[in-house]
C-alpha cells in the first residue's frame, strides 16, 4: 500500500471522477425523462410506445407509423360523453374516422381503464363495440396498466391527440368547443379536433394546438 | 284602505306560503334538486337571489365553475334557449368555495362539491310583471363517483309578486347559506410572478394575513396544472403558493384569476403579473391542500437528515465500503503523513457530497419528469444494480489480494474505489452514498415524502446534510491526530484485516444481486455470476502470466479441445463433420504454436486472453441487463408459503373491506433491506401467521421492486418517499393505520388482538 500524495495527476483524476459523477446524474435525469415524458404539449417528440397491445391483435409501435398523421382518441364506451360523440345520430365520431381514413391517416382508440372499472374491456367487446356503433378506428390499444395513457397525460374521455408524420405532437386537447354531454351540442361547436387534423394533413399550422379537454376522468 | 292594502298583502303572502309546495325537490338519480326563491313575494323592477339547492347521495359530487381536469359545472336551461320574459335579467351562478377532488394523482384533479351545495344566481323582475310567475327550467349537472352520470332535472316554481317585499324563509336560508359560501374579494395585494419553471403566486394584506394552514389555489382557468401539488411558504404578510404551469415556459399571464383556500376561508384573487408581493415568506411553508404531503419544519429536518447520515455509517451496506477507508486512514495516520490523512478525509468527503447532490438532480429531475420522486430508485434499475455488484466485488478481489493497483496505473476502469490517494477516497465517497443511500429509508422515510414535495432549494438541502452526517466521521478522523493515535499500529494484521473485509464486500454483492434477479431474472443473476467468474479468472492468469503463461494457455487450450470433440461426436451432418475437424485443427494448431513460443510472447498472450477475460466479464453481464426484460420473480412470492397472498391495488382493498375483513399491506421491494429483516423477523413468523390466519386477515403484497407509478402515488399519499409502508385496515374501516417502518411482533398481533 503505497502512499500518494496529493498531485496534479490526483486532482485531475479527481476532477475527472467529478465529471463523471455528473454525467451519471444527467443519464439517470434523462432516462427517468425519457420514460416520462416531461411536457406533452403540441411542438414536443409525441410520447412512444412500444408493444402496444391492440384489440385487432397485432402489437403496434408508435414509430411504425412515421410517414402518416396519427391520432390518438381516448375512450370509454360507458362514458355520457363518449357516448355523445358516438350517438347516432349525429355519429361524429364515426364521421370523423371515417374522413381521417380517407385522408390515411391512422386512427388509435386508447382504453387506459384499468381492469374492473368502468370502461375496460376486453379485445373480443371492443372489437363489437366498434361493429354496433359502426366506428372504424385502424387499432383499439387496450392500456389496462394505464402506462400509455399517464405517458400521455391523458385526463378525460374523450381526449384528441394528433401527432405528425415526423412523430411530432400537434394538438393536444378537446374534440370540440361545447362541453357537454349533449349530442345537439355537436353542430354548434368549434370542431377544435377536426381543424388540428386538418391543418396536419396539409401540412399547415395547427391554429389551436392545446384545448382543454372534457369529459369524464379516465378510469385508471 | 291601507288596512284593505295590508289585507290583500297578508292573503299574498299566505298564497305564499303555499307556493314552496310547488317548487318541489326534483330527483335526478343521484341528486336532488330544488329552486328556492329569497322571496314569498317579490316587487318588480327588483333584484333578488333566487337558488339551485343540491343535495348529492354519499361520496357523488357535482362540480365547480371550473371543474379541473375533467367533469363539467352545472348549468340552467331555459325552454326555448331564453329566461321566461317576467326575468327581465338573470345573472351567474354565485360559486360557493369548492373542494379539491383528486381523482388520480398526479395526474387528474377536479374542484367541485359534496354532500349539499347551494347555488344562487340573481334574477331582475321585469317592471310590469303581475301574478305570480312562472319559472320553469331545466338544470342540466354532472354528477361523478367512480363513474360520471349526466342528470337532469325540470324545475318550476310560482314567484309571488306584490308591492311590498315578503321573504321566504326556507328559501332565503338556503340562499343566504349559499351566498355566505362564496369567498369574498380579496382586499390585499397579490402578485404572480415567473421563476424558472414555476409561477410563484404571491399575496398578502387583506383577508390573509396572520392566516395560516393547509393552502391552495384554484384557478379559474386551465393556467395551471391541477393536479400538481402547490408548495406553499407563509411570511408575516401573507403567503407563497408556488403553481406549475400547465405549459411549460410559459411567462406568468398579466392576471391570474382564482381562489386560495387557506383552510375553510377563502379569498377571490386576481393576481397581476408583477415582481412577488413583500412579508410573504420567511415564516416556513405551512400544508398544501390536496398531492401536497404537507408541513415540514426545515430546521428540524436537516437535523433528522444529519443524524441519518450519521447513522448510515453504522448501515451493514455501508460498513465494508467504509473499511476501505479505514484501513487508508490506518496508513496515512502511521506513516506519519497528517496532510494525506487530512486530503483523503477532504476527497472522502466531496466524494459523498457530490454523489448526494447528484441524487438531489436525480430526485429532482425524476419529480419533474413524473410528478412523483422517491427514494432507493436507482435501485430498481438493472443496468445500475450490475454495475454495483461488478464494482464491489471488483473491491473483493482486490482486498483479497488478487492484484494491486500500484504506481501504474493500468487499468483505471478496474476498481476506482480501491486506489488508494486521492482518488480512491472520492470513490469510496461515492461508493458509501450510492450504496448506502437506500439503507436511510427506516429513519427518514416519512420524512423525505414530505420533503420529496418541497422547492428544489430544500430537497437539495436536506440531501446534503445527509451527506454531511454520512461523511463528517472520515473527516473529523482525518482531521484530529489524537483520533488517529487510538488507530492500532500497522503491521500484519493489515493485510489480514484486509483480506478479511473481502467478505462484507461478497456479503454485499450478494443482496444486490437478489435484487438483480428480482428485476431482471434468475438468468441475468446467472450471468452476472458467471461474469464475476470470468473477471476472476482473468485477474489470476494476468498474474500468473509472468511465471507459467504457457502452462496456462496450453490448459486452456486443452479444455477447448473438449468443444469439437463433442461436436464429432454429437455431428449429424457432414457440414458438422467438417466444421468440427476445422474447429480441431485449428485448436490442435493452437497448441502447437504457443508451444513453440518463446516466454515473453506467451506472456504476452496470456496477458491480452486475462484482460479479454476481465472485459467480457465487466461487460457481458451489463450488456445483458440492458436487454433483460425478462418477468421476474416478484418480492411477494417468497410470502406465498405462509399467505393466501394477494396483489395489492386500492379496488382489491376496497372489495376486502366492503366484505368485512381485516387487511395488511405490505408495500415492499427486494432491494429495500428493511423489509425482508421485517418479512423475515416478524411478518412471516409463526405467531404472526396464525394471529393473521386466525383472525382471517387478508394479506396484499404492493412490490415496488420495479418502477411502478400506482404504487408510488399511494406511498405519497400516505407521506412516503419509499417503501416499507405497511398499512392495517381494521375490518370495515377505510381509513388504514399506518404502521412503524420497523416492526415488532407484538405490534402486529396486536392489531389483530384489538378485533
Amino acid at each position: 500500500m503505497t502512499m500518494v500524495e496529493v498531485t496534479r495527476r490526483n486532482i485531475g483524476l479527481g476532477a475527472g471522477m467529478v465529471t463523471a459523477v455528473a454525467l451519471t446524474a444527467a443519464a439517470l435525469i434523462s432516462f427517468s425523462t425519457a420514460e416520462a415524458q416531461g411536457a406533452i404539449e403540441p411542438g414536443n417528440e409525441a410520447p412512444i410506445f412500444l408493444d402496444a397491445v391492440t384489440a385487432q391483435g397485432e402489437a403496434i409501435d408508435l414509430p411504425d407509423f412515421e410517414g402518416k398523421t396519427v391520432v390518438l382518441e381516448w375512450t370509454n364506451h360507458d362514458c355520457p360523453f363518449v357516448k355523445k360523440h358516438y350517438a347516432a345520430p349525429p355519429e361524429n365520431m364515426q364521421g370523423l374516422q371515417e374522413e381521417a381514413g380517407e385522408a390515411e391517416v391512422v386512427w388509435i382508440q386508447v382504453i387506459s381503464s384499468a381492469p374492473g372499472k368502468q370502461g375496460h374491456v376486453s379485445a373480443e367487446k371492443a372489437l363489437e363495440l366498434n361493429e354496433t356503433r359502426g366506428a372504424a378506428p385502424s387499432y383499439t390499444i387496450l392500456d389496462e396498466t394505464g402506462a400509455i395513457g399517464r405517458s400521455y397525460g391523458a385526463k378525460t374521455t374523450p381526449h384528441m391527440y394528433v401527432v405528425d408524420a415526423e412523430g411530432t405532437l400537434q394538438y393536444n386537447g378537446a374534440i370540440d368547443s361545447i362541453k357537454s354531454a349533449s349530442a345537439s351540442d355537436i353542430a354548434d361547436a368549434d370542431p377544435y379536433f377536426l381543424n388540428a387534423v386538418n391543418a396536419v394533413v396539409e401540412g399547415e399550422e395547427v391554429q389551436l394546438a392545446s384545448t382543454a379537454p372534457y369529459g369524464c376522468s379516465v378510469k385508471y | 284602505m291601507p288596512t284593505l292594502y295590508r289585507c290583500f298583502v297578508f292573503f299574498l303572502a299566505i298564497f305564499a306560503l303555499a307556493v314552496p309546495a310547488l317548487a318541489q325537490k326534483v330527483d335526478g338519480g343521484h341528486a336532488t334538486v330544488e329552486l328556492v326563491s329569497e322571496r314569498a313575494v317579490a316587487v318588480p323592477g327588483e333584484t333578488f337571489y333566487l337558488g339551485l339547492s343540491f343535495e348529492l347521495e354519499d361520496k357523488w359530487h357535482i362540480y365547480w365553475k371550473n371543474p379541473g381536469d375533467a367533469g363539467l359545472p352545472p348549468e340552467i336551461r331555459w325552454p326555448d334557449r331564453t329566461p321566461p320574459e317576467a326575468l327581465s335579467d338573470v345573472g351567474e351562478f354565485a360559486w360557493p368555495t369548492p373542494d379539491l377532488l383528486e381523482v388520480e394523482p398526479g395526474l387528474i384533479m377536479d374542484y367541485g362539491y359534496s354532500d349539499q351545495v347551494v347555488l344562487a344566481f340573481p334574477v331582475t323582475l321585469t317592471e310590469g310583471a303581475d301574478g305570480p310567475v312562472e319559472i320553469a327550467m331545466r338544470v342540466d349537472y354532472l354528477i361523478c363517483y367512480d363513474v360520471c352520470i349526466p342528470e337532469s332535472v325540470d324545475l318550476r316554481m310560482l314567484q309571488s309578486v306584490g308591492s311590498a317585499q315578503i321573504a321566504d324563509d326556507y328559501g332565503s336560508g338556503l340562499i343566504q347559506q349559499g351566498l355566505m359560501a362564496v369567498p369574498p374579494r380579496f382586499e390585499g395585494d397579490a402578485a404572480v410572478t415567473r421563476q424558472g419553471d414555476v409561477w410563484v403566486l404571491s399575496a398578502a394584506g387583506g383577508q390573509l394575513a396572520e392566516l395560516s394552514g393547509e393552502a391552495r389555489f384554484f384557478p379559474n382557468d386551465h393556467e395551471i396544472v391541477h393536479a400538481a401539488g402547490q408548495p406553499v411558504e407563509f411570511g408575516p404578510e401573507g403567503l407563497q403558493l408556488r403553481l406549475t404551469p400547465a405549459k411549460s415556459d410559459a411567462d406568468a399571464p398579466d392576471v391570474l384569476a382564482g381562489l386560495i383556500k387557506i383552510g375553510d376561508m377563502a379569498v377571490d384573487v386576481q393576481a397581476v403579473s408583477g415582481p412577488m408581493i413583500a412579508g410573504t415568506s420567511g415564516l416556513g411553508g405551512g400544508a398544501g391542500q390536496g398531492v401536497q404531503t404537507g408541513a415540514i419544519n426545515l430546521p428540524l429536518m436537516l437535523v433528522l437528515a444529519f443524524v441519518g447520515g450519521l447513522v448510515l455509517n453504522l448501515m451493514p451496506c455501508v460498513l465494508p465500503v467504509l473499511s476501505i477507508k479505514a484501513m487508508g486512514m490506518v496508513s496515512a495516520a502511521t506513516s506519519g503523513h497528517a496532510g494525506e490523512a487530512r486530503a483523503h478525509g477532504l476527497w472522502y468527503t466531496a466524494g459523498v457530497l457530490v454523489s448526494f447532490a447528484a441524487l438531489a438532480a436525480a430526485v429532482l429531475g425524476v419529480r419533474a419528469a413524473t410528478g412523483i420522486a422517491t427514494w432507493g430508485f436507482w435501485l430498481q434499475d438493472p443496468v445500475i444494480v450490475s454495475v454495483l455488484i461488478l464494482v464491489i466485488v471488483l473491491i473483493g478481489y482486490w482486498l483479497l489480494g488478487l492484484f494491486e493497483l500500484g504506481t501504474s496505473v493500468q487499468n483505471v476502469g478496474s476498481g476506482l474505489a480501491a486506489k488508494q490517494g486521492a482518488g480512491g477516497a472520492f470513490f469510496t465517497g461515492v461508493l458509501a452514498a450510492v450504496v448506502g443511500a437506500p439503507c436511510v429509508g427506516p429513519f427518514l422515510g416519512a420524512a423525505l415524502g414530505a420533503v420529496f414535495g418541497q422547492p428544489a432549494i430544500e430537497v437539495i438541502a436536506v440531501l446534503m446534510m445527509m451527506g454531511l452526517g454520512l461523511a463528517l466521521p472520515f473527516l473529523l478522523l482525518s482531521f484530529a491526530p489524537n483520533l488517529q493515535r487510538l488507530l492500532p499500529k500497522p503491521g500484519a494484521w493489515m493485510e489480514t484485516l484486509k483480506q478479511l473485509f473481502a467478505f462484507p464486500m461478497f456479503l454485499t454483492a450478494a443482496w444486490l444481486l437478489s435484487t438483480l434477479g428480482a428485476l431482471a431474472g434468475f438468468r441475468a443473476a446467472a450471468i452476472l455470476v458467471a461474469g464475476v467468474a470470468l473477471i476472476g479468472f482473468g485477474l489470476w492468469a494476468w498474474r500468473a502470466a509472468g511465471q507459467g503463461a504457457k502452462a496456462i494457455l496450453l490448459s486452456l487450450l486443452g479444455l477447448v479441445v473438449i468443444l469439437p470433440a463433442f461436436m464429432l461426436i454429437s455431428a449429424v451432418s457432414a457440414v458438422d463433420y467438417v466444421q468440427a475437424v476445422i474447429f480441431l485443427a485449428l485448436t490442435i494448431g493452437a497448441f502447437i504454436v504457443v508451444a513453440r513460443l518463446p516466454d515473453g510472447a506467451a506472456g504476452g498472450v496470456a496477458k491480452a486472453v486475462a484482460a479479454a477475460a476481465v472485459l467480457a466479464g465487466l461487460g457481458w453481464p451489463v450488456m445483458q441487463a440492458v436487454g433483460s426484460n425478462a418477468s421476474a420473480a416478484s418480492a411477494g412470492d417468497s410470502y406465498s408459503a405462509s399467505y393466501d397472498t394477494d396483489t395489492w391495488s386500492s379496488e382489491r382493498v376496497a372489495e376486502l373491506v366492503a366484505e368485512g375483513r381485516p387487511v395488511f399491506v405490505d408495500f415492499t421491494a427486494e432491494w429495500c433491506a428493511i423489509c425482508q429483516v421485517n418479512k423475515l423477523q416478524v411478518l412471516q413468523t409463526a405467531p404472526v401467521t396464525e394471529a393473521f390466519a386466525a383472525a382471517n386477515v387478508a394479506f396484499l403484497v404492493a412490490d415496488y421492486t420495479r418502477p411502478d407509478p400506482v404504487i408510488a402515488a399511494e406511498l405519497q399519499k400516505h407521506g412516503r418517499a419509499g417503501v416499507p409502508l405497511y398499512l392495517y385496515y381494521a375490518p370495515g374501516e377505510s381509513n388504514p393505520q399506518v404502521l412503524p417502518e420497523t416492526l415488532s411482533t407484538s405490534l402486529v398481533t396486536g392489531l389483530v388482538a384489538e378485533n
